[in-house]
């Protein structure tokens, strides 16, 4: 972008409302406490001690020296006091005219800009420290597979929140010139309890890796006589209780509610976040059950969105959870929420045979409407063949698999984005093919396993089509003149852009 | 080009320029030479260093090996070719390619995000290019190359008007 036309936004934005904001003054102390603790242990520790003991401040056989340290003490806290101050002086951000522009650094500058109907879902995050002091961090996701979050850190909890109204009200293009929206009331849908998060935890598919291999180690060190495997094991354990604590914590408290500018999830022991996805913004859903979980008639939902990314990270992890653990009806309510039109007369008993429908032996054509894999193939998939399938509604395209692993992929028509046909040898021997839609990086990554050749194709084809229908009738975003972030970076000193 | 069973019905595919047999022969002399040479190291010393490990047959028949499997891809390599298509339809981009493995990919023009033309040294020697398409799915493999520069420029023109037209939001 150039920067005239970043001068001629400008001017127009003073006329709407010009305010440029500075986040809570106390930002950057929360961000940098670790450090100045440090200084102040490292350089106060001995003062300290002795006031403790009840001696004299300063130690007299010393008398030449602490005056220094604490003077070096003193400066450098000094020094990283004002550095503070001044990057919450220079951290500023706008709200305007379909824009939210963060500046930073007095040094080497950054404008960072987003557009407001490219965002694609936001969240207001608050870590242990800023929870108890009453602050939060807003943060939203544009669709570039979540390089480049926008982050306003941090802000009193409550100017967050109306924050976040004010952006979402004008992402739908709700709100008027007249600036502030109201808070958009919510309505509770699903939430977890804390005790079904930890019996998900433990009869996860982790559970059975871990308590195979913790036999497997016990019987190899009996056999060896050996019980160095043992001791061995304990780091493995301590790595396993710290991924299970993540999960609880993350997880614990999960709620979804559905309000006019989106669906809001809540979620977190210690750091709490909370997630709005505005409607129109899932790119594909996922619902899946691990044998162990049929006992107890658990699923989890996963999504791709745009923002997200598909990164390993923890926190991807959780954010691209729609539900950690939920029962048959509480999948179907978040499932009515992020497709509220499945494009067929009786979704839930279409869901329900996508979850765990099973076609019949002989071959008398799809009973519950979904096209399976042929008889002749069974050979290739002994034990799913019979799950295998596909079904086409109005809207959307279900694919599910998986005889012991229930899945039931969900991607709607106008998400699609490229599709491939696959054949190899074997499959060509049995007159069947795979189909893999493409779509925004995430968790979810749908693929329709050994369709009949015939029904494939004729799928291939008429997705293409009704994808292009969808995308047409989908006029509300509009097309973006501008790519929905920019970054500019310029340094006071030219050379610095010299050396890099 | 015989239409393959997993080609939508109706399609008229346009191959790319034949010379692009010629960077994928480049291209597998390049990567052969160097792996057999890599491989047939072991050889070479047991035979003049003295090793003891591994065994002489052992230390011949991995290169070879190697050699064999990469002389069957050699003979592949003008199929290959000759199997990759692709077809401008009214909405979409059809790109086919492949023969024990065949795969073929349709891409919305109106997903299309950028169109890039990427051209190699062995490529340029031949007045040929390779065109890229991108879209928000990283999963998109959407390459096609060995076209002349002048149907590159071409497609790449034609790709972004259109896409340009049928744009549409994620």
């Amino acid at each position: 972008m150039s920067l005239k036309g970043s001068q001629a936004a400008g001017s127009a934005v003073h006329t709407v409302d010009a305010g440029w904001h500075r986040v809570h003054p106390a930002s950057p102390f929360v961000r940098g406490w670790v450090g100045l603790v440090a200084v102040v242990y490292f350089f106060g520790r001995d003062a300290f001690e002795r006031m403790l003991q009840g001696r004299s401040l300063v130690d007299p056989h010393f008398n030449a020296r602490v005056p220094w340290l604490l003077a070096g003490g003193g400066a450098v806290l000094l020094l990283a006091v004002g550095g503070f101050l001044l990057s919450w002086y220079f951290y500023r951000y706008q709200v305007a005219e379909g824009y939210v522009r963060v500046n930073t650094g007095f040094l080497f500058k950054q404008q960072r800009q987003a557009r407001l109907d490219r965002v694609q879902a936001i969240d207001i995050v608050q870590p242990l420290l800023p929870r108890i002091l009453g602050l939060a961090e807003l943060k939203f996701d544009v669709a570039d597979a979540g390089r480049s979050a926008v982050r306003l850190s941090y802000l009193p909890l409550e100017q967050a929140k109306q924050l976040r109204a004010t952006i979402l009200a004008r992402a739908a293009g709700v709100a008027g010139v007249d600036g502030v929206a109201p808070v958009a009331p919510e309505q509770l849908v699903v939430s977890v309890p804390p005790s079904r998060l930890l019996g998900s935890l433990l009869l996860s598919e982790h559970t059975v890796a871990i308590v195979l291999g913790a036999a497997a180690s016990v019987a190899l060190s009996v056999y060896t006589d050996n019980d160095a495997i043992l001791l061995a094991v304990i780091p493995a354990f301590l790595g396993i209780g710290a991924a299970y604590w993540g999960s609880f914590n993350k997880g614990y408290n999960f709620s979804a509610a559905i309000s006019p500018d989106g669906i809001r999830f809540r979620y977190g022991l210690l750091d709490t976040r909370v997630q709005t996805l505005p409607p129109g913004r899932i790119q594909a859903v996922k619902v899946t059950q691990p044998p162990i979980w049929r006992i107890f008639g658990w699923y989890r939902i996963h999504v791709n969105v745009a923002g997200y990314g598909g990164g390993e990270r923890h926190e991807h992890a959780a954010r691209t959870t729609l539900l950690p653990v939920g029962r048959k009806a509480e999948v179907m309510r978040m499932l009515s929420l992020v497709l509220p039109d499945p494009g067929v007369d009786q979704p839930e008993r279409v869901f329900s045979a996508g979850l765990e429908g099973l076609a019949p032996r002989g071959q008398t054509g799809p009973l519950d409407g979904f096209v399976t894999t042929p008889r002749r193939a069974w050979l290739l998939a002994p034990l799913g063949w019979r799950r295998n399938g596909f079904l086409s509604t109005r809207t959307a395209l279900l694919l599910r698999s998986g005889r012991w692993w229930h899945a039931l992929v969900i991607v709607p028509h106008q998400r699609t984005q490229s599709m491939t046909l696959q054949q190899g040898p074997l499959a060509r021997l049995f007159g069947v093919a795979d189909l893999v839609l493409h779509t925004t990086a995430g968790p979810v990554s749908p693929r329709l396993f050994q369709a009949g050749v015939e029904q494939a194709v004729e799928l291939f084809d008429q997705q293409a089509a009704s994808a292009r229908e969808a995308r047409q009738h989908e006029s509300r975003e509009q097309l973006p003149a501008q790519p929905p972030i920019s970054i500019q970076q310029k340094s006071i000193q030219e050379e610095a852009h010299h050396h890099g | 080009m015989r239409t393959a069973a997993i080609d939508p019905p109706g399609v008229q595919w346009l191959k790319v320029s034949p010379k692009y047999v010629t960077v994928r022969l480049v291209e597998w002399a390049v990567g052969t030479l160097l792996l057999v040479a890599v491989l047939a190291l072991p050889l070479v010393f047991v035979q003049f260093a003295g090793w003891q490990w591994p065994p002489l047959w052992l230390a011949i028949a991995v290169p070879g090996l190697v050699l064999i499997v990469a002389l069957w891809r050699l003979v592949l390599i003008p199929r290959q070719v000759r199997a990759i298509g692709y077809a401008e339809r009214d909405d979409d981009l059809l790109i086919r390619r492949g023969i024990f493995f065949q795969r073929t990919l349709v891409v919305p023009y109106g997903r299309m995000q950028y169109v890039d033309v990427a051209v190699g040294p062995v490529e340029r020697a031949l007045g040929l290019c390779t065109v890229k398409l991108h879209t928000a799915a990283a999963g998109t493999h959407a390459h096609l190359p060995g076209l002349p520069t002048a149907e590159g420029a071409r497609l790449r023109e034609q790709l972004s008007a259109r896409g340009e037209a049928r744009l549409a939001g994620l």
